[in-house]
């Protein structure tokens, strides 16, 4: 019986309640209120369209867009060359050979070519020839080449040093001299 | 609630897909109707759900400004009304997120009294927007903004479970549970006071 009567009180009063629908007083105020804010709205959409456009208006202009489109085509072109010849030159150096140690203190640049065109010469090889020796084989050209320079500097140190030696060499040589026939 | 069957129906069909098309298309001239047949719908929502005549009403001018800014991108215009109370319900949210939690209501003797008042009467009687106010807030306040969400649309608004999860969102587990609990709420309120 409670029960029942408690339903019937929730029924009753969703009853009212849905019966009551709000009320909008001045509907009219509320779209006034709406029209303006949209006019409002509007008008600074257009502010900043008008804006947008008279900077960036000129792209529309037809042939303005297609030299545009142009120009952007000769920049890509331009652009993948240089990547296309970066990428070539880089290629190259990568392919040299590299070697560690020479050029950082132990020797000069110009020592290491000097020593190249001694390799070269003593080889029998020409010097636009493209040569490949490995970094063992280069190392131990270099070795023998200073350990030969020590010798021929203990050698003409030994012939300075004993006059008699001396005075044979220089006739020795003369003697070589004049003994060699002209070519 | 045949009255009000009528009216949702007379709503729904003076707004005129013909209208909204053309809105929709781009063509503004005709906004004004809409806004003059939405804001009653928009405005019996945003009451009910916020109890406040001046912020519901700001509610819907917020509602019809989305509207007109998002009309052009709707697809259709089958799903006007949806579309509208989705706003609508969302413009709410943000209304009920902005209020401080309100500490639990005492027993206020003067709107129970309004209640018992009404219950009592021969027939149904008809509330003024104050008074729809008062006892909306009474009986809805411990409630969350979801289960007052979907006890308005259910019981207050008469939508079927589909519209209110289009409406809302929401699942159809999460409607059935948050209506079911919002009945309970309210009918042991009612209970408890008269």
């Amino acid at each position: 019986m409670k029960m029942r009567e408690d339903n019937e009180k929730y029924n009753k009063m969703i009853e009212i309640l849905r019966n009551s629908r709000p009320e909008l007083l001045r509907p009219e105020e509320i779209e006034d209120k709406v029209i303006r804010r949209i006019r409002h709205e509007r008008s600074k959409a257009e502010i900043t369209s008008g804006f947008i456009e008279t900077v960036f208006g000129w792209v529309y202009i037809d042939w303005v867009r297609r030299s545009l489109i142009g120009v952007a085509f000769v920049l890509i072109a331009v652009f993948i060359y240089q990547q296309a010849s970066i990428l070539k030159q880089v290629n190259n150096i990568s392919n040299q050979v590299v070697i560690p140690g020479i050029g950082q203190g132990t020797a000069s640049s110009s020592e290491f070519d000097k020593k190249l065109t001694i390799y070269k010469i003593s080889s029998g090889l020409s010097g636009d020839r493209e040569i490949k020796i490995s970094e063992n084989q280069l190392e131990e050209l270099l070795d023998s080449y200073q350990d030969l320079q020590g010798k021929y500097k203990d050698l003409l140190r030994i012939i300075e040093e004993n006059p008699e030696l001396n005075k044979y060499i220089e006739k020795r040589l003369d003697e070589e001299k004049n003994n060699k026939p002209d070519l | 609630m045949l009255k009000l069957r009528l009216i949702n129906k007379y709503s729904e069909s003076l707004i005129g897909k013909e209208i909204i098309e053309e809105c929709r298309k781009g063509d503004f001239r005709n906004f004004r109707k809409v806004v003059e047949k939405t804001s009653p719908m928009v405005f019996s929502i945003a009451f009910r759900m916020l109890e406040d005549e001046d912020i519901a009403r700001d509610v819907v001018q917020d509602t019809m400004v989305t509207i007109w800014q998002k009309l052009a991108k709707i697809k259709t215009a089958d799903n006007f009304k949806t579309w509208v109370y989705r706003i609508a319900v969302n413009k709410c949210y943000d209304q009920l997120r902005k209020r401080k939690r309100m500490p639990e209501q005492r027993y206020d003797d003067q709107r129970w009294t309004l209640i018992s008042n009404h219950l009592s009467a021969e027939g149904v009687t008809e509330l003024e927007n104050k008074e729809n106010a008062q006892i909306i807030s009474l009986l809805t306040n411990s409630l969350s903004p979801k289960q007052k969400a979907v006890f308005i649309f259910s019981e207050l608004e008469e939508m079927s479970n589909d519209e209110i999860a289009e409406i809302t969102g929401m699942k159809m587990t999460a409607i059935k549970a948050n209506l079911y609990y919002a009945r309970k709420n309210i009918a042991t309120l009612l209970q408890k006071y008269l």
